[in-house]
């Protein structure tokens, strides 16, 4: 991931550069894990009541904001996908992907990109611990996960700094 | 009871008396990046990064953190806003 850069060509366009193969599948598995935000865990955790106690506040929540929300997160996730259909190789030949997509589409990307995390996360009950743990076990489909919300998370990270004004270099032509 | 030849003037309270405050939580998660949160708290509350970053390590270290007190509308709205950015937010009636 060490090439990996979320950078502005001009400033109307973002580039992600530098990406891995394996990143380059997590991301174009993100619409499948995007569909995963009705499953009964991903719903709660994404659609939360606004309140403890007041169930007929939540209900109203529930009725009228929670589709408003809803609608906003699918709409995030089908500008990520319609963007992925441009990610193609590296000029010159690095072995790693690139994206091009306009900026306007950033906070698009930094919400699929945590819908798609955060699903992950409640599908595989993942914890605190097996954030941080280093001794994983290889063949389960709960450490793929963790790995895939790190590898997703890396990249969330790099728009963060990019909004911060952190990433201020500009991706060349 | 009103003693004869007493006017009595029924107490009265301002709408902001009467508006009870409401506090907006955040609750910790595992998976949410800090720096995704802080950047959240200065999105939405405009709040400086050192005051968004002292409320993101309190939802952190202590699991949750109080981030806004105030009228219950525009406890709403930062509600609604702070689920939009996919954080566990919720409005509580303050105690206080």
């Amino acid at each position: 991931m060490i090439n990996l850069r979320v950078r502005p060509v001009d400033a109307k366009h973002i580039r992600i550069s530098g990406i891995e193969p394996f990143l380059a599948n997590c991301l174009q598995g993100l619409g499948e894990v995007l569909e995963q935000r009705d499953s009964p865990k991903a719903r709660e955790r994404l659609f939360p009541n606004p309140t403890t106690a007041d169930d007929k506040a939540n209900a109203e929540w529930q009725r009228l904001i929670t589709p408003e929300m809803r609608h906003l997160f699918v709409s995030a996730g089908e500008t990520v996908a319609r963007d992925l259909t441009a990610l193609q190789p590296e000029k010159p030949e690095t072995g790693c992907l690139q994206v091009t997509f306009p900026a306007e589409h950033v906070n698009a990307w930094m919400s699929a990109l945590n819908q798609a995390r955060l699903i992950l996360g409640e599908l595989f009950s993942v914890t605190e611990k097996d954030m941080n743990a280093t001794d994983l076990d290889v063949h389960s489909e709960k450490t793929l996960a963790v790995v895939r919300i790190h590898l997703l998370g890396y990249l969330l990270q790099l728009f963060v700094e990019l909004e911060s004004g952190e990433s201020e270099e500009r991706a060349d032509e | 009871m009103a003693e004869p030849g007493i006017i009595q003037i029924e107490e009265t309270k301002t709408k902001e008396e009467l508006d009870v405050p409401w506090n907006v939580v955040v609750y910790n998660d595992p998976i949410n990046l800090m720096s995704y949160v802080t950047m959240v708290f200065q999105r939405v509350f405009g709040y400086p990064r050192e005051k968004a970053e002292k409320l993101m390590l309190e939802v952190h270290h202590k699991g949750r953190s109080l981030v806004w007190s105030g009228g219950c509308e525009q406890a709403e709205h930062y509600v609604h806003q702070l689920q939009s950015y996919q954080l566990l937010a919720q409005m509580e009636k303050s105690s206080a």
